[in-house]
């Protein structure tokens, strides 16, 4: 079925009777009416010679759908959703379906190249490939001899499966520690707030399909998200693909489509979804609707309790009882008493039920409250009894791969891994593991990076403040770049180094957001058009030419091969694989409570110094050891936004904004589109330009909305242009008014004002992350999304 | 003689655009410029939109958004101002489009009231290599031209509930010497949606899921008072 052939011969020879009959209508008198009267006998299909339908992985989002390629005579002209990858089922969003203007594009790197001229000055010159090998091994042999393998870093993007480990693997054979990912932009303070609950470092996976009721907190769900195909797909189940319909309600400051195809959306003060998560704890808790197995016999911290000095501490009921009365959250969150009420009874009597933590999007991303938000909202789950029952809130699970050989005995790499990172996770940001945008401002601050390769990262248009990235790049003598398009951050690269578009490659991607474990397998749809290569495959030839121990660390021929060694146990054989591009193993096998099995994988399992007991922390006994190594003046440089036990159990902060209120009124809040998604270089798809903003009429550029109550306040009209003014600068767009939306906010969507990548995508547009607060948390070393304020006048 | 017919739960519609843009790339339909989209003239034949709130609606009532291919009439007024039979209704109450006999005069785009027309202002183009991925499908005949092939300059085209497929579904049914199964022949938009809204089929098969849908409690059609009996049905949201 796979490899379906339609010749074009066919299709003639099956018409040749028709057209027979054709002939004969064709002497009738009324010939204008011939093909009225009788059109399907008069006409034939006409098609290519020469077909096949190769399976894939998208990588236009982090849903990573499965699809299947029509390649036609040698083209490929169309995608379709592959029906066995249980994401999407068949389905394909905008931006899989114009894929093929990502593998055709104009302004796609065509070959390996070497800078001549200044730095961004756009000179280059060709290389061959063996010269890239060599010339990246010496550096790398260099910096290895020198006793400074930690100086090579590198920061990478949207990677899951092999390639993930692989890079990791890479740079710990270099001998450093420093391979950055960009989760501290988006995913991060999710997984952190799950971890220092639930003592599992990774997103969860929401059993939506056999859920009541879903609450959703600033996540965007169904536009932005880790997998938002995952959540369509999901939502759509419960409202109309069984026989009782489950509700959605989503709080947001802005609607956007996710809170429209909600069953209710609610508009909240931006940075207070903490308090109204709290505030339905108290309702849930006063009316004893919660699990009162779950909260006393496998969860720590619900009540007041005495740690093992014999002092006392706050429990989870009476701070919540105490704090978060739903009359004064209405006063912070600006929610009605009432509704919250409301929606905390039917979350705890519509159960099974879960409360989504926001992974992606909205206003959550950010600051310490951002995780204590995560917390609060996972709370949620915990007193409802959510955690590992149908319907609630699962652990992803990964296919079974083996592990990765021990790394060879090598001195100098030893001693290189134990470096401080070049992030500071771990140190400077004592709760974080990763702070990708923060790595230009070490590098500033002095710490040395003599080699930096970026994958799938453009840190100068993606980050915050990005712009600081290329005064820090002017300190790092040796840039690589991976990238596909010559983005914003390739064009201070000293190498550019094209790897192929997804459709061109080998690689496998781990599904995510179904609980049971199943891999998917990228491969090429056809011959790779330009002079690209993987760069798993770089990497290993990079270790060849090296060698000595770094070879002997990446034995692999090619990433091909790596991929089949991988994955050689996840349940069948490589020809299955190639052949359906997707394997799962379905069924998602629920841990009883206490169970060893819920103890060694639901609960606690990655905590790495709380105790593994499987019980849920109320109160964050992970965040309290981590915190406890720090003397009081160290904790209170990272400027904490509570004290006492509040800080260890989730609580409400207060955002402490860039900018006063009083001189910008507004909060800044960029938002990622369905049509142009996360990824810069969907930005030079010419057709998801042209459907870029439906949602207000707009097309092939930026603009920013606004409350109209709030634009006639300021005098401003629809669609005029405007200055939108932080502390840290100024861009000029399109106003445009939209009722949903908070009266404080305004939203300006992601992924335009580009000043590369290519015809389409650059100059158009402007990007807001350019005035946004360039700060890391200082916790956690996430980046900050959520607090710049900004002014809005005319232009 | 089937009758083919979609059904668009705007329940399940997540006004993603994947339609949109699966049947650009199934269709051909080309980009036009920056300053023609803004126009109003993308050649979307399955356009999504937003809906204007009308006079009157509360002020917090959630936003709404269409989804919008061809309704494909069973009394279209498009067939009947064409003055050159360049669009006329099929057996299978399909309403066809031969750009070979379009004049380019536009009674049809005035006439049709879902605006669901779209006229090639300018020839077609695809930049640099782009032109690789179109679609090689096309409904061929003695004058006649239909589905994916290239639209010249000055003729009007549409949504063709993906025509082509049809013809494709059919030959393989021929050379397997069946019936065209049920869910063989789908458009381009149903195949891809996301939310799992769209349902096509045969209306004059009682047990397809459109004859089912279509009697709905939640059923309506567009524009019901102007009388063009669509073939397209939409379901209510809630």
């Amino acid at each position: 079925m796979m490899n379906e052939t339609l010749s074009r011969r066919k299709f003639l020879r099956l018409s040749a009777g028709v057209m027979g009959s054709a002939a004969v209508m064709s002497t009738a008198p009324r010939l204008l009416n011939r093909l009225a009267s009788d059109p399907q006998s008069a006409v034939w299909l006409e098609t290519s010679t020469n077909e096949r339908i190769v399976p894939t992985v998208c990588s236009m989002c982090p849903s990573g759908c499965g699809m299947l390629a029509r390649i036609a005579d040698g083209n490929l002209v169309k995608m379709e959703g592959s029906p066995m990858h249980p994401i999407n089922v068949g389905a394909l969003c905008p931006k899989g379906q114009a894929a093929p203007e990502l593998l055709y594009n104009p302004d796609r790197l065509t070959g390996p190249m070497r800078r001549t001229g200044e730095r961004g000055a756009g000179q280059w010159e060709p290389i061959s490939w063996d010269e890239a090998i060599q010339t990246v091994a010496d550096k790398l042999n260099e910096l290895r001899q020198a006793g400074h393998p930690e100086r090579a870093a590198l920061l990478y993007g949207e990677t899951r499966g092999q390639m993930r480990g692989f890079l990791k693997r890479f740079m710990e054979a270099v001998g450093s520690p420093n391979a950055v990912s960009h989760d501290s932009l988006n995913i991060e303070a999710a997984k952190l707030g799950i971890y220092l609950t639930q003592g599992i470092y990774d997103l969860p996976a929401y059993d939506l399909e056999n859920s009541n009721y879903v609450l959703s907190f600033g996540a965007s769900l169904l536009e932005a998200g880790r997998t938002p195909q995952r959540t369509v797909s999901g939502l759509s189940y419960m409202h109309r693909g069984r026989a009782n319909r489950g509700k959605v309600v989503t709080f947001d400051p802005r609607e956007g489509v996710s809170g429209a195809k909600s069953d209710e959306w609610i508009s909240i003060k931006p940075g207070t979804d903490a308090a109204l998560a709290l505030a339905m704890c108290n309702v849930i808790i006063k009316t004893g609707r919660f699990d009162s197995d779950f909260v006393h016999n496998y969860a720590f911290g619900f009540q007041d309790f005495k740690d093992d000095d014999g002092k006392d501490h706050k429990g989870f009921k009476n701070f919540v009882l105490e704090n978060f009365d739903p009359r004064r959250v209405e006063q912070i969150t600006g929610v009605p008493a009432t509704t919250i009420s409301r929606i905390a009874g039917e979350f705890a009597g519509n159960r099974p039920s879960v409360a989504i933590v926001p992974a992606k999007g909205g206003l959550l991303n950010g600051g310490f409250g951002g995780v204590a938000t995560a917390m609060a909202v996972h709370c949620l789950n915990a007193l409802v009894g959510s955690l590992e029952t149908p319907g609630g809130v699962q652990i992803q699970r990964y296919p079974d791969c083996p592990d990765w050989p021990e790394l060879p005995a090598d001195s100098a790499a030893e001693a290189g891994r134990e470096a401080e990172r070049i992030d500071g996770a771990g140190t400077v940001f004592p709760v974080g593991r990763y702070a990708y945008q923060a790595v230009a401002d070490r590098a500033l601050d002095g710490y040395p990076v003599e080699a930096m390769f970026l994958y799938d990262a453009n840190p100068v248009y993606e980050t915050p403040g990005g712009q600081k990235f290329i005064q820090a790049f002017e300190k790092i003598p040796f840039i690589v770049s991976f990238a596909t398009f010559m983005d914003e951050s390739a064009e201070y690269a000293d190498l550019a180094l094209p790897e192929p578009t997804f459709l061109e490659r080998w690689q496998d991607d781990y599904i995510e957001g179904l609980g049971y474990p199943g891999v998917a397998l990228r491969q090429p749809v056809l011959e790779p058009l330009h002079d690209t290569m993987n760069t798993g495959d770089f990497l290993l030839q990079v270790a060849q030419k090296m060698g000595g121990p770094v070879a002997q660390a990446m034995p692999w021929d090619s990433f091909e091969a790596l991929l089949k060694d991988r994955l050689q146990n996840v349940g069948t054989d490589w020809e299955t694989l190639t052949e359906l591009g997707v394997w799962i193993t379905p069924g998602y096998r629920f841990a009883r409570r206490g169970s060893e099995k819920w103890i060694n994988e639901v609960v606690g399992a990655d905590r790495r110094r709380a105790p593994r007991d499987g019980r849920f922390d109320f109160f964050s006994r992970e965040l309290s050891c981590i915190l406890g190594d720090l003397s009081d003046d160290e904790l209170a440089a990272l400027n904490p936004g509570a004290s006492g036990d509040a800080l260890y159990l989730p609580h409400q902060e207060d955002v402490i904004y860039e900018g006063g209120e009083k001189e910008f009124p507004f909060v800044l809040n960029v938002v990622t589109l369905m049509s142009l998604g996360p990824h810069s270089y969907n930005a030079n798809l010419p057709t998801l330009q042209e459907i870029s903003g439906m949602v207000v009429g707009e097309r092939w550029g930026s603009w920013v909305e606004m409350n109209p109550e709030t634009a006639a306040e300021l005098g401003l009209q629809n669609k005029q242009q405007v200055w939108v003014e932080s502390p840290f600068g100024k861009v000029q767009t399109k106003l445009r008014l939209v009722k949903n939306i908070h009266r404080d906010v305004v939203a300006l969507p992601h992924n335009q004002g580009h000043k590369a990548i290519g015809r389409w995508a650059k100059d158009r547009g402007v990007n807001g992350l350019e005035i946004m607060n360039p700060a890391s948390e200082l916790f956690t070393g996430l980046a900050s999304f959520t607090n710049t304020r900004v002014k809005v006048y005319a232009a | 003689m089937a009758r083919w017919s979609m059904v668009i739960d705007l329940d399940k519609c997540v006004a993603c655009q994947g339609c949109s843009i699966a049947c650009r790339f199934e269709n051909n339909t080309p980009i036009v410029s920056p300053e023609e989209a803004e126009l109003g003239r993308e050649m979307l034949w399955n356009e999504v939109f937003p809906l204007r709130a009308e006079e009157g609606d509360i002020a917090s009532e959630q936003s709404r958004f269409l989804t919008r291919p061809c309704m494909h009439c069973e009394n279209p007024p498009c067939v009947k101002v064409c003055p050159v039979q360049a669009t006329f209704i099929g057996d299978e109450g399909i309403v066809h489009q031969n750009y070979a006999r379009c004049i380019g005069c536009r009674f049809c785009t005035v006439a049709c009231p879902y605006g669901v027309r779209y006229f090639n202002w300018y020839a077609p183009s695809w930049e640099e290599g782009l032109e690789q991925h179109l679609n090689p499908d096309r409904v061929m005949g003695n004058g006649d031209l239909e589905g994916p092939a290239i639209r010249p300059r000055g003729v009007v085209e549409k949504c063709t509930y993906c025509i082509h497929r049809l013809h494709k579904a059919r030959a393989r049914a021929e050379a397997e010497g069946r019936e065209i199964r049920s869910g063989e022949y789908v458009p381009a938009c149903v195949q891809t949606c996301t939310g799992k809204a769209r349902f096509f089929g045969d209306l004059e098969d009682p047990n397809s899921i459109v004859s089912q849908l279509s009697q709905e409690r939640r059923a309506f059609r567009l524009l019901e008072e102007a009388g063009t009996r669509p073939k397209t049905i939409y379901l209510e949201e809630g």
